[in-house]
């Protein structure tokens, strides 16, 4: 019995700072804001809102909506920083002083987020900003304005932000994972005369599965749950006519910025984002858990 | 030949990759401490320089009480769940009872909620506690939010020691809490030192919780919310929120130069070791 | 920087007789200075030379106690401000003025609107309050006004100020808080200098206006002849105001505002089609500058020939003697409006001391408490008469061109929330793609409440 004391203080917290709260706010999602009960109308009303999904008259240039941008978000995110962060710790394996090219990309991942929204306003100002002036040393005049003024560069920029900003994370999983491989699979693989390509696809990747699943489940929890960047770089509103808003904002705009609040449905984009963030999570939770 | 080229190239290309992948920061380092209207154009142009460090100044004496409230909030922060989660960590790896691993699992499904999930009802907790915009209030969700990835860490960590010597000093008649603090827990420092240096550092840029439970009283924002309150309601001063930035950013940074190894395993360890 | 500033003070101080002591000390300290204290005691309230002030600083904010140089048994009433440090001078000095001529003493605090807004629900809600003279967005004193504040209909009527000042703080025709002084915003401000050297004249006319702005987009080395700041959203909300204010008419700002208008009405929408989005579509106007600093930089050095901003600009150029201003031109059968961003106060009901109090909110709200403060520059009065002549020069200009308007309150500060936000980030939207009028229009109107 005296084992329970190794778990109480830690059942006590978790009970009644995340477990509780998680399930109020399930129940708040099924209550209107003036307190009557209303099944799951809140969230027919959040899904059916201009806010959380928008695609009338598609094609067109964003806001598409906070669920559209956070699975764009995905869509974009996912590879371009798992590919370069793989990408990267294949290649910098041949690289003298590779241990500070790694610790300069991994600075964005220790980075406060919320600092990585602002650091946006300075990248991407088109008078002082670095991306703009680039575009206009190549000629490309309608990249040479500033990205936050404009809805389609907005969204986009923020996203190639949070790219440079994560790619850290999956470089140092691989290149850790890489050493781990023996070297003998390579050496084998070469004898055989296999190509790099297929040595890549047949040897390489597939050793570093275990990386991948924590990469992949990893990047889309922190996809799902950008806050702090767009919060940093724009306005609560998710910036120019809503461009960059996403599920996270969404959600706190309703409870905590806009006046009168809507508690029942930022409770309700906060459960269903819940859900998104266990699928996401649930097929590779079991690789992270030691049997 | 061909490989010393190819050799060539690669380097090149990744020391060209790994400056430009710092131009940002450079860019918001060169707003800190210059002029606005010098850097209209771009920060690269020195034609004009005059560096100054009132920016940091006058920043400093904005966010000053939001670092120390920062501090106030990370070390506690980190050092209870810490804690707590290496006694919860030792039992789920070491004691077994009938729902063990039901619990283990639901714990680790926590580990996987967004944040945003707990807000309205913690919002209303802290308010009934009378703990809303007080330090207080950051120190108890945080060591609350924190347990459950520490947990699952120190869980996997403490599976992976020899049982032996736990053993050995049972037989010894050392009662479950000498095991715990004699043998278990110096073993567990190294992991300990990657559990510290992660969950410091998501304490201190934690902005969510932070503009949750103190939106805008001085003596409890923390340093990322001081820094966007100075943010007027009508006006910014661009030098000031920079080199603000900088000074927010400061601490997880410099933390990170020199405990890098112990990141590096945080990230890593209770991944892929698993 | 702080040392300059506190030289400034010192040498005012001098001059007026008057001692502040302004430093950011850690540690609260008390300094009472004043000049020939020793005598004073004996002097009568009405006449008494200076008084005593009293300077508690720390980093949230500051407390100063403005007492007479005697021993008085008036209760010290508190005025509650959002002013710090220096931006707080001025209305220290008409609060100094206040106790010299009334002697009662009188103890400014600095709290932040913001903080304000949940400190006093709460205060309200166990029928206290933090001080006896609050300033506090109009909104806020409209809301509660019936409920927690004093009418002050009685010593404060419309007649004595320039129409539709107390318009935000009343409720039918009670007017729960009253105006002290504030900024406009004008209109387009240009560096007569510029002008000068390329013929340009101020417009009287629409087509003149848009003539100019053509002309001015032919001038060398221009970018765009109005430059769009963006600050945080405010600027180009504050440009769209001022052209339904113009074009709408007062009327169509008031409707607007009391959400008896829709913002998809055809009127409106005629507002933006005819005279907004053609300029937009024109490039008449630059991209919007996230910061205030870099177009006001880029316009002084001539990369834009006009902008709009309000009236503490005065303030932010190196040679306010350079310019000059004007407002959009007049329609004729329209009753136009200027948007005046209203210092507003209140008295709690739950104060201690509501004879002082209402005495305080007089002389605020009166043309003598207003003329120290535009004395000092950066704002202009709501009160009738005060002279022309106390303005210092650069704000006379300003001044006249209230004569004849309708002064109006800001239009999202008013309405506030999340119409706010969301109205700032549509007009971002609208300054870059002008086609999506509807959609804007649209979302801008989804977002009033109701």
């Amino acid at each position: 019995m005296l084992r329970l004391v190794f778990f109480a203080p830690a059942l006590l917290l978790v009970l009644l700072f995340v477990a509780y709260p998680v399930f109020a706010t399930i129940g708040v999602s099924l209550f209107s804001s003036d307190g009557s009960f209303v099944g799951f109308g809140n969230y027919g009303t959040v899904l059916g809102s201009p806010d959380t999904a928008n695609l009338n008259g598609f094609p067109k240039p964003p806001p598409y909506g906070t669920l559209i941008h956070n699975a764009i978000w995905i869509g974009i995110h996912l590879p371009l920083s798992l590919f370069l962060g793989l990408w990267l710790a294949l290649v910098l394996r041949d690289v003298k002083g590779a241990s500070w090219i790694k610790t300069a990309i991994f600075i964005g991942m220790v980075t406060p987020l919320i600092v990585g929204g602002i650091l946006m306003l300075y990248l991407y100002d088109g008078n002082i900003g670095v991306v703009p002036s680039f575009f206009n040393l190549i000629g490309v005049q309608s990249l040479a304005t500033g990205w936050l003024q404009h809805p389609v560069t907005l969204l986009f920029g923020l996203i190639f932000g949070s790219v440079w900003l994560w790619t850290g994370f999956s470089l140092i999983v691989y290149s850790a994972g890489l050493t781990t491989i023996p070297k003998d699979y390579w050496e084998a693989a070469k004898v055989d005369g296999t190509s790099t390509f297929r040595m890549f696809t047949r040897v390489t990747f597939p050793l570093l599965k275990p990386m991948t699943i924590v990469v992949i489940t990893m990047t889309i929890l922190w996809e799902l749950k950008i806050f702090d960047l767009v919060f940093g770089a724009t306005n609560p509103q998710g910036g120019v006519g809503g461009a960059a808003d996403v599920l996270g904002l969404q959600m706190y705009r309703y409870a905590f910025v806009q006046l009168p609040a809507n508690v029942g449905a930022a409770a309700a984009v906060a459960t269903f984002l819940s859900i998104l963030t266990m699928v996401a999570t649930v097929a590779t939770l079991r690789y992270m858990v030691k049997r | 030949m061909k490989l010393r080229l190819r050799s060539i190239v690669i380097h090149v290309f990744a020391w060209a990759l790994a400056i430009a992948w710092l131009f940002p920061f450079v860019g918001l380092l060169m707003a800190s401490f210059r002029p606005i209207p010098e850097i209209i154009g771009g920060w690269w142009n020195f034609g004009q320089f005059s560096p100054t460090l009132d920016k940091f100044g006058s920043a400093f004496s904005k966010i000053g009480t939001g670092l120390g409230n920062s501090v106030l909030i990370a070390v506690p922060g980190t050092l209870i769940p810490m804690f707590v989660a290496t006694l919860a960590g030792y039992g789920f790896a070491r004691f077994s009872f009938p729902v063990r691993d039901y619990l283990f699992l639901t714990i680790v499904l926590l580990m996987t909620i967004p944040q945003q999930m707990v807000a309205i009802p913690i919002f209303r907790i802290m308010l009934g506690l009378g703990l809303a915009n007080t330090v207080s209030s950051l120190i108890l969700l945080h060591s609350a939010w924190g347990l459950p990835w520490i947990i699952l860490f120190m869980r996997n960590f403490i599976s992976s020691l020899p049982k032996e010597v736990e053993e050995a000093a049972r037989v010894d008649g050392a009662s479950d809490f000498k095991v715990f603090f004699r043998i278990v827990l110096p073993m567990a420092l190294p992991a300990l030192g990657a559990v510290a240096v992660l969950q410091f550092m998501w304490v201190w840029n934690d902005f969510f919780f932070a503009v949750l439970l103190c939106p805008a009283t001085v003596s409890c924002m923390p340093a990322t919310v001081a820094l966007i309150r100075t943010i007027g309601r009508f006006e910014f001063d661009p030098g000031l929120l920079a080199a603000g930035s900088v000074l927010v950013m400061l601490v997880p940074v410099a933390m990170y130069a020199v405990l890098q190894r112990y990141y590096i395993r945080g990230m890593v360890g209770w991944t892929i070791k698993g | 920087m702080i040392a300059i500033l506190a030289a400034v003070l010192v040498i005012t101080n001098v001059i007026t007789g008057l001692s502040v002591f302004y430093l950011a000390q850690p540690a609260a300290t008390t300094v009472a200075l004043c000049a020939g204290s020793a005598g004073a005691s004996r002097a009568p309230p009405a006449v008494s030379q200076a008084v005593q002030v009293t300077i508690e600083s720390s980093s949230s904010g500051f407390v100063v106690t403005i007492s007479p140089p005697y021993k008085t048994t008036q209760a010290t009433i508190k005025a509650i401000g959002p002013w710090a440090g220096p931006e707080a001078t001025p209305f220290l000095r008409v609060l100094e003025n206040f106790t010299r001529i009334t002697g009662i003493p009188v103890q400014y605090q600095n709290i932040r609107q913001e903080d304000l807004r949940t400190i006093l629900p709460t205060q309200f809600a166990s029928g206290t309050a933090p001080g006896d003279v609050i300033f506090m967005v109009s909104s806020f004193i409209k809301a509660n006004g019936a409920a927690h504040m004093v009418k002050l209909t009685g010593n404060i009527s419309d007649s004595n100020y320039i129409p539709g000042s107390l318009d935000a703080v009343k409720v039918g025709a009670d007017a729960y808080g009253g105006v002290y002084t504030g900024k406009i915003k004008p209109g387009f401000w240009y560096r007569k200098s510029f002008f000068q050297a390329h013929n340009l004249t101020v417009p009287t006319t629409f087509q003149e206006f848009k003539d100019l702005l053509v002309k001015i987009s032919k001038i060398s080395g221009i970018r765009t002849p109005i430059v769009s700041g963006d600050g945080v959203g405010w600027p180009l909300s504050d440009i769209t105001e001022h052209f339904i204010a113009t074009y709408g008419g007062a009327q169509m700002h008031r409707d607007l505002m009391a959400k008896t208008k829709a913002w998809t009405a055809s009127d409106v929408r005629a507002v933006f089609a005819d005279r907004l989005i053609p300029l937009l579509a024109g490039k008449c106007f630059s991209e919007p500058l996230e910061w205030n600093t870099v177009a006001l930089t880029n316009w002084w050095g001539g990369l834009h020939a006009l902008y709009f901003m309000g009236s503490w600009i005065t303030g932010l150029v190196a040679d306010p003697s350079d310019l000059g201003v004007f407002s959009l031109p007049a329609q004729a059968g329209i009753t136009r409006g200027i948007v005046f961003a209203g210092d507003y106060f209140f008295v709690p009901k739950y104060t201690a001391n509501l004879a002082e109090a209402q005495q305080l909110a007089g002389w605020l709200a009166g043309k003598d408490g207003q003329t120290y403060q535009v004395r000092q520059g950066g704002n202009i009065a709501t009160a009738l008469n005060v002279p022309s002549s106390e303005y210092p020069a650069v704000d006379r200009g300003v001044a006249n061109l209230t004569n004849g308007v309708d002064i109006l309150s800001d239009l999202d500060d008013t309405i506030g929330g999340d119409f706010q936000t969301n109205f700032w980030s549509q007009l971002q939207l609208l300054w870059v793609s002008p086609g999506q009028l509807d959609a804007v229009l649209a979302s801008i109107q989804s977002k009033v409440p109701a």
